[in-house]
């Protein structure tokens, strides 16, 4: 693991997220819509759109606990519309901040300000220790970015992330902790857990209807640090109609004693309507 | 039993007897019994699915499957909580599968996580009548406080009946709220004392259900999903919740949620909802 975080070839720079924080406890981030972020619909991803949430979230959250530091609790989505090209933007706001909590509410919209869905997180408001970053420098107002000049994505996220499909029609995903996923913890960062329970349940509801849904709501309740690997995921589907399946997804960690470090329900529906 | 967050809270905790006519509005019973992994506490209600609980024609409204899981999983947190505190309820994130009940419901709550600070629990809901079918899947995460006058004091294992019968005609939620339609995006009802809380603040299940019935006024649906945030304490009332649907989808409307104490001129709480169609075909 390098020392320098996050190392060049990263997760947080290859999205090529901009960011602009405001002094009115407010954020706005920007990510461009490639393919490597797309599901087989054509939409970028719910777990794309989380991984966005989880960065302006926890940089937001972060700013208003300082000196203080966060841990993440939990984090939901809601889409509405799918993703197809240009950006996504993402406005968020600190809705509560308090001793020992703070929400934050996230707005996704296009290029054009149409709305594409709706995210929450709540954070976990702890003492300062040493080994916690200095955000007091990235978090200046204005404009910045993590992206370096040649940053991309150079795989489909699911590969980049190292997904191994051990068994489809089960959701059952083997990934590993790697350092182009890790946050400044060491461990999988938070919109990368997000991801692969949108990546298990994807294919489990798939296996369940014969159809190619794609998932549209992510409820995800962090439990633990996901450090060691290799993460692997238990799928129980829970509810089975034409047009949407339910299901609850536990993350493991394989290498900490298969401690259960995410519990996240998932909901698949059938596509979104696309922005026009 | 438990309870829209308290957070700068000036009073007393009323003590385990009080605020509980929320929990005998939906005649939960509520027993803990021994976790088979000894891994914190764990605790089983049951609830009829009851006609003054139901939509017209149809199932148990989502506000009400929703106050059995802040009732259960809050206090099973307040239990792992003990002996240093109590708990409030700050957020809670449910999805309801089955739409149709025939009951009753067994609601049972583990703990998923206990900190310092807060407890999280996973809450399902199963419907015993219907060959055992899950009904909601939620957590329930909870903030640890310590009551001025001390945690309440409990005989353990705890077991807290349904409390007195309904006395007929038991009220519709609407009306046991006092809810009304402000206009096309608004629903609000009156901070009654019988709904508040051993905290002296609106029970979580009445905010939960104002929740329910601003989805379903403005989605025009049924509830089937919903993330509800309890940001500060409703004190003073009357309570409103003004809903924006956000956009439509194959499995309903997505609508977000504010909720003001009007009386205290404050946000209380934030929630997205999902509402969808009366005639959706069910989840099996």
């Amino acid at each position: 693991m390098e020392t320098a975080y996050p190392p060049d070839r990263h997760l947080l720079r290859d999205l090529r997220l901009s960011f602009e924080h405001s002094d009115d406890r407010t954020s706005r981030a920007s990510m461009p819509v490639v393919p490597e972020l797309c599901a087989s619909d054509g939409a970028v991803r719910a777990g794309a759109l989380a991984t966005l949430v989880d960065v302006i979230g926890g940089g937001l959250a972060a700013s208003v606990a300082h000196p203080g530091w966060i841990a993440t609790a939990d984090l939901t989505l809601h889409l509405v519309r799918a993703a197809t090209h240009g950006t996504v933007e993402a406005h968020a706001r600190v809705v509560h901040a308090g001793r020992t909590t703070v929400v934050i509410e996230v707005g996704l919209y296009d290029g054009a300000g149409l709305e594409l869905g709706f995210a929450t997180m709540s954070f976990a408001v702890l003492p300062r220790r040493e080994s916690n970053p200095d955000i007091s420098t990235s978090m200046t107002t204005g404009s910045a970015s993590m992206a370096r000049a040649g940053s991309r994505m150079h795989a489909p996220l699911l590969d980049e992330l190292g997904v191994h499909v051990v068994d489809r029609a089960r959701g059952e995903l083997e990934v590993p902790v790697a350092d182009w996923s890790r946050n400044s913890f060491g461990a999988m960062q938070g919109g990368a857990v997000a991801t692969i329970a949108d990546a298990a349940v994807e294919a489990a509801a798939r296996a369940a209807t014969g159809v190619e849904l794609i998932v549209t709501d992510l409820q995800v309740t962090y439990l633990a640090l996901a450090r060691v690997g290799p993460i692997c995921t238990r799928v129980e589907v829970l509810g089975v109609a034409p047009d949407a399946v339910t299901a609850r997804v536990e993350l493991l960690d394989v290498g900490a004693g298969s401690r259960v470090t995410t519990l996240a329900r998932v909901v698949a529906t059938s596509s979104l309507a696309a922005v026009p | 039993m438990t309870d829209s967050r308290a957070a700068e809270t000036d009073h007393d905790f009323g003590g385990p007897e009080t605020g509980r006519e929320v929990s005998r509005y939906v005649q939960a019973e509520l027993h803990e019994v021994e976790h088979p992994d000894g891994d914190g506490p764990r605790v089983v209600g049951h609830a009829p699915a009851s006609a003054h609980l139901r939509r017209p024609g149809g199932g148990v409204r989502g506000g009400a499957l929703l106050t059995m899981l802040d009732n259960v999983g809050g206090l099973c947190g307040g239990l792992a909580a003990l002996p240093d505190g109590w708990v409030v309820s700050t957020n809670l994130s449910a999805r309801t599968i089955a739409l149709d009940h025939v009951g009753p419901f067994r609601i049972d709550a583990r703990v998923l996580r206990q900190g310092r600070a807060s407890v999280v629990t996973a809450v399902e809901i199963r419907d015993e009548g219907a060959g055992d079918a899950i009904v909601v899947d939620g957590v329930l995460t909870s903030a640890i406080l310590v009551p001025e006058n001390g945690p309440p004091r409990w005989d353990r294992p705890l077991v807290l009946g349904p409390g007195a019968p309904l006395v007929e005609p038991v009220p519709t939620i609407p009306d046991w709220l006092g809810a009304r339609a402000i206009d096309d995006s608004s629903v609000e009802m009156p901070l009654a004392d019988a709904l508040r809380n051993p905290w002296g603040i609106l029970h979580g299940g009445a905010v939960a259900s104002l929740v329910d019935l601003a989805a379903e006024h403005v989605g025009g649906g049924v509830t089937t999903d919903v993330v509800l945030h309890f940001l500060a304490p409703n004190r003073v009332g009357p309570v409103r919740a003004v809903a924006r649907a956000m956009g439509s989808r194959s499995d309903g409307t997505v609508l977000r949620i504010e909720v003001r104490d009007e009386g205290a001129d404050r946000v209380t709480a934030l929630a997205v909802a999902t509402s969808a169609p009366v005639n959706a075909a069910p989840e099996r």
